[in-house]
């Protein structure tokens, strides 16, 4: 009972700043501070995901780039001018910007694809390639083989898929084909010409947007060009790496510098990711102004209130009321106020997080539905920087 | 509570003390509660600045100040809040109540910070001195006699074991100075404390012990 007086009493002599509308002013200039920070960090954060993640749907952010020498009027008539050696290999493992390097192992032999039924009569020679594990973005759970095992699974490059419905098969009038039923047909392939011929049966399994290929797993790669090339050493003409940022400077240097080529289309994309960072980048210095200008305007609220105060202040110490007792008095007085505010920024960044997950997803971009864990680390920080300059700014008018 | 005055100069008054002898300036002094001291002093020659010194309200003084041998001038704001809450009490010349609060919460402002004192007490000893109908009546609009009554109760309201009063009851008439000071000293004794009064002139209002000029 006394304490609940008391506290009416401080109340009356501490808190007498009479325009609420003051009080109002600043928690809407904190409230928009708060909401401008955490939904600029969760843009950004949005974009990370977007463009490092590894979901199967992410499309944007490839950082893996194959590469291979520059083919060029002077290198044309030397076959083996394509080939990677060890030092070459070396060489790109130390190039700024990247992080991985996986070899593309290509199949040494004769590789003919076959599909002999109705409507589809269709003979192809072919060529396949090995990717390290790491380096692939599919991985269906059928991806292993091994010796003896006569089906084998494959990945191809959407890209062909594409090239074959919208040029290929319009011009030859053959039938358009869908992912799944590529997925349903079972090819025959046959390796090795001569003696050394045999088989297989062939199934794709997905579709990579990351190499432009057709891969198939390393296990048959290596049993291939042991069993029907005759066991000589594979030589190595593309390169698979992940690189950090694609479009930096130097990167880009060094591969124009040693001749290497990259698929290009690669570069744009991280070109365009350049500046999607500096756009959320600039964005994030402007929130993280207005967030320092929110918290100003509300410490410099309580600095007021506390200064129209100040003789009530001394006069309660001479009393002997502590200041400890005092602060905490204020700080339980204005920490929900602070907390308030920026619960109503959390509540704005998940709702706009929110639509923009929906409205993603019809991109056929997945992200998830709620801020991820930047954008709840970035609100505690701000909470706990807020508290500590809210306790500095009473200890300070305390003190004072 | 025993409380040590040593070699005390405040610094505003080194002149004029050098040029005049005192009972308190630059000397050594020992006072043990529950005494009662009487500082006679007349006009400038810093009353109110001793009593503020003690009660850890200035700090420019050379020599020492302590309260049980810990001097004042090492005392943090929390030491000195504690201080002032439970063992030292005082009544200032300039009473200083919360012009915006009722004569009611300028007491309970004090009473409910150690809670010692009842609310029908309050209202008795309001009641004794004749403010009993002021409860209400802001601190702004209080005469200086009703808020000298209001400042000595809320100096009670409190454990102390001394009380520091700088002319208490310099706006009271006789009759309610002995009302005042009766009830001062039945809490004094009650709280076996020790008190220090500074007045211009000499009285008669405690039994004091001692007598010292400033």
């Amino acid at each position: 009972m006394s304490q609940s007086i008391q506290l009416n009493i401080l109340k009356k002599l501490l808190l007498r700043n009479k325009k609420s509308s003051r009080l109002l002013s600043a928690w809407i200039a904190l409230c928009i501070g708060c909401t401008l920070l955490l939904v600029s960090v969760m843009i950004w954060s949005t974009f990370r995901e977007l463009l490092h993640g590894r979901s199967s749907s992410d499309s944007l952010g490839s950082t893996f780039l194959t590469v291979s020498k520059s083919v060029t009027d002077e290198s044309m008539a030397d076959k083996k001018s394509t080939q990677l050696s060890a030092q070459d290999i070396a060489l790109i493992k130390q190039a700024p910007q990247v992080q991985d390097v996986g070899i593309l192992s290509p199949a040494n032999f004769k590789v003919a694809a076959s599909l002999g039924s109705g409507q589809l009569n269709f003979y192809t020679l072919l060529f396949l390639e090995a990717a390290p594990n790491r380096f692939m973005d599919k991985m269906p759970e059928s991806w292993k083989w091994k010796e003896g095992d006569n089906t084998i699974p494959i990945i191809l490059s959407r890209d062909f898929l594409n090239m074959y419905n919208y040029i290929f098969a319009p011009s030859q009038g053959l039938p358009l084909l869908s992912e799944n039923s590529v997925k349903a047909l079972g090819f025959t392939l046959t390796m090795g010409d001569g003696q050394q011929q045999a088989n297989f049966r062939a199934q794709v399994e997905g579709f990579s947007d990351r190499i432009s290929s057709v891969l198939v797993p390393q296990s048959f790669i290596d049993y291939g060009n042991k069993t029907f090339a005759g066991g000589g050493t594979a030589q190595v003409s593309r390169l698979i790496i992940k690189v950090g940022d694609p479009s930096n400077n130097a990167f880009v240097q060094f591969l124009e510098k040693n001749h290497y080529a990259t698929n290009a289309e690669q570069l744009r994309f991280n070109k365009m990711r350049a500046i999607v960072e500096a756009v959320s980048g600039a964005t994030g210095i402007l929130a993280i102004l207005l967030m320092g200008i929110g918290a100003l305007v509300f410490v410099l609220f309580i600095e007021l209130t506390l200064a129209q105060a100040q003789d009530s202040v001394k006069l309660l110490q001479q009393l002997g009321y502590s200041p400890q007792k005092l602060s905490r008095f204020l700080t339980a007085r204005y920490i929900p106020i602070m907390l308030s505010a920026l619960i109503v920024a959390l509540i704005v960044a998940i709702v706009v997080r929110y639509f923009t997950a929906i409205k993603m997803t019809t991109l056929q971009l997945n992200i998830s539905l709620l801020p991820d864990t930047t954008v709840w680390i970035a609100a505690l920080l701000s909470g706990l920087i807020l508290l500590f300059q809210i306790k500095h700014a009473i200890k300070r008018a305390l003190q004072q | 509570m025993q409380l040590t005055i040593q070699s005390l100069i405040p610094l505003p008054l080194r002149e004029k003390i050098s040029a005049r002898r005192s009972g308190i300036w630059n000397t050594e002094l020992h006072f043990q509660a529950p005494e009662y001291i009487f500082i006679q002093a007349p006009s400038g020659t810093g009353k109110t600045t001793l009593i503020h010194s003690l009660y850890g309200l200035r700090k420019d003084f050379s020599g020492t100040i302590a309260w049980d041998e810990v001097s004042m001038s090492n005392k943090n704001a929390e030491q000195i809040a504690d201080l002032r809450a439970s063992n030292l009490s005082v009544i200032f010349q300039d009473m200083r109540l919360f012009p915006e609060l009722s004569a009611w919460e300028n007491l309970e402002v004090k009473r409910s910070l150690s809670n010692t004192v009842s609310e029908q007490e309050i209202t008795e000893w309001m009641e004794r001195l004749g403010v009993g109908d002021k409860k209400n009546a802001l601190g702004s609009t209080l005469s200086y006699g009703e808020q000298q009554r209001i400042a000595i109760i809320r100096a009670l309201l409190q454990p102390f074991q001394w009380i520091l009063m700088d002319e208490p009851f310099s706006h009271l008439d006789k009759k309610n100075t002995e009302l005042a000071a009766a009830l001062i000293l039945e809490v004094v004794q009650r709280n076996n404390a020790g008190l220090l009064l500074a007045d211009l002139d000499e009285n008669a209002f405690f039994p004091y012990q001692k007598t010292l000029f400033l």
